[in-house]
């Protein structure tokens, strides 16, 4: 019998890795503590839960409101209270903001003659509070070159103050009518005719433009200036135009657009301090009743300069 | 599978607080169609002193209490003379508080805090 072969000796320690790359797969990756899909799953869901608890089951208590938050009848009302406040203190800007806060629309000043429209057509018309405010709307708008409806539903001002009412009062002794006369009539013989002499009716003196001071304001850059802009009807610049003003003293005309940087119809003075001055077309306009005064004033940030006048002369009709 | 609904209930958690904070401090819901009574105090203010500088301008008091009737308040006078109150004891605007005196004023409700800001030039009876 042959010497038996022993098996070899076990190796000391375990066989090496081998030499090439293993790829990496889903068996032998180390597993993770969290499942990547689960975690997403419950962002999601959760995301979903809570914003719907919180926009929907328990939204939070209204604060801070804001005008442009308001319903539409509330808008409108909040807007004459902001033509009302023009209406007293002339701050145009001021009135503007207010309206671009409000958020009527691209054109706030359109809007304010849209919702004089509406308002004219309903009751709010009917109170002498409600008429004055829709003429202060119409005043607004019209100066800034936009028209409505409530340029022909809300009389303007002047039309409805110059009415002259007549009222006759009855005597209480009525006149007794003379007795007819019982004197013959002489024979006066032929009569010659005698030329007529015809009266052309007087004519009521026409204004072509009405003028009226839209703002003032105070600016150390333009202190002391009257900026006119004359516009048609329908709010257009007319260049060309002569624009007077007066004072104690003196005068000047000017003319509307020789600035076209400003548009055409825009024309400027440089007023004096102290000075008051009238303003009116020589021909077209009456003078402004309010005469327009360079007198002291201070800007938003404190500082003094000269109060400015901005004028509009419209044409009417 | 117990390692999938673990790390599930905490994306849930994660997402819930994710959800409140969009929806109740970045993108909380906004109200519209709210009413004059619902503006904030601010702009309350602000509409009041509108009216205070319509009513300076043309004295129309009934007018006056009839639009600071849309804040939704009962006793407009008394209203009125509160807010002029607090306008005079916060130093808020000098030309503010002279309107609002002077509405108050006219709405019979001058008190002695008010006096020294009346407005003699303005209107009002």
């Amino acid at each position: 019998m042959s010497q038996q072969e022993l098996p070899p000796p076990p190796p000391t320690s375990l066989p090496s890795e081998p030499e090439f790359p293993r790829h990496r797969t889903r068996y032998n990756r180390p597993r993770r503590y969290f499942s990547r899909w689960g975690l997403a799953f419950g962002v999601v869901i959760g995301i979903l839960a809570g914003l719907g608890y919180a926009w929907l089951l328990a939204p939070l208590e209204e604060f801070d409101t804001e005008p442009y938050q308001l319903r539409l009848a509330d808008k409108n009302h909040y807007a004459v209270a902001i033509i009302l406040e023009y209406q007293q203190g002339g701050d145009l800007g001021l009135a503007v903001n207010k309206l671009v806060q409000l958020r009527l629309g691209e054109d706030p000043i359109q809007a304010v003659a849209n919702i004089a429209c509406d308002l004219a057509s309903t009751g709010y018309v009917d109170s002498t509070s409600g008429l004055n405010a829709l003429r202060a709307m119409k005043t607004f708008y019209q100066l800034q070159g936009r028209s409505g409806c409530a340029d022909l539903l809300v009389p303007d001002v002047d039309a409805a103050d110059s009415q002259i009412v007549e009222v006759v009062v009855p005597t209480n002794t009525p006149t007794i009518p003379p007795p007819p006369s019982k004197t013959p009539t002489p024979d006066i013989g032929p009569v010659t005719a005698e030329p007529t002499v015809r009266v052309a009716p007087t004519v009521v003196a026409q204004r072509d433009f009405e003028g009226r001071i839209a703002n003032t304001f105070c600016d150390t850059t333009f202190p002391a200036v009257i900026e006119v802009f004359v516009v048609t009807f329908n709010g257009d610049g007319i260049a060309g135009e002569q624009v007077r003003v007066r004072w104690e003293g003196g005068d000047s005309t000017f003319v509307t657009g020789l600035k076209l940087d400003r548009g055409e119809s825009y024309a400027d003075f440089q007023m004096e301090n102290g000075v008051g001055y009238t303003i009116d077309m020589p021909g077209l306009s009456d003078p402004i009743g309010t005469p327009l005064v360079a007198e002291q004033c201070f800007t938003e940030n404190g500082d003094e300069s000269i109060k400015s006048y901005r004028v509009v002369f419209r044409q009417i009709g | 599978m117990k390692r999938f609904f673990t790390s599930l209930i905490i994306g849930l958690v994660l997402g819930v607080l994710v959800g409140l904070y969009f929806g109740w401090v970045q993108f909380p819901v906004e109200y519209v169609d709210s009413t004059m009574g619902d503006l904030d105090r601010s702009y309350r203010d602000e509409y009041t002193v509108m009216i205070a500088a319509s009513y300076q301008f043309d004295n129309d008091g009934l007018g006056a209490v009839e639009r600071l009737r849309r804040l939704g308040v009962d006793n407009v006078p008394e209203y009125v003379q509160s807010t002029t109150e607090r306008f005079i004891t916060n130093s808020r605007d000098l030309n503010d508080i002279r309107l609002l005196v002077n509405l108050s004023n006219g709405l019979g409700r001058l008190t002695p805090i008010m006096e020294p800001f009346l407005d003699l030039t303005g209107g009002g009876s």
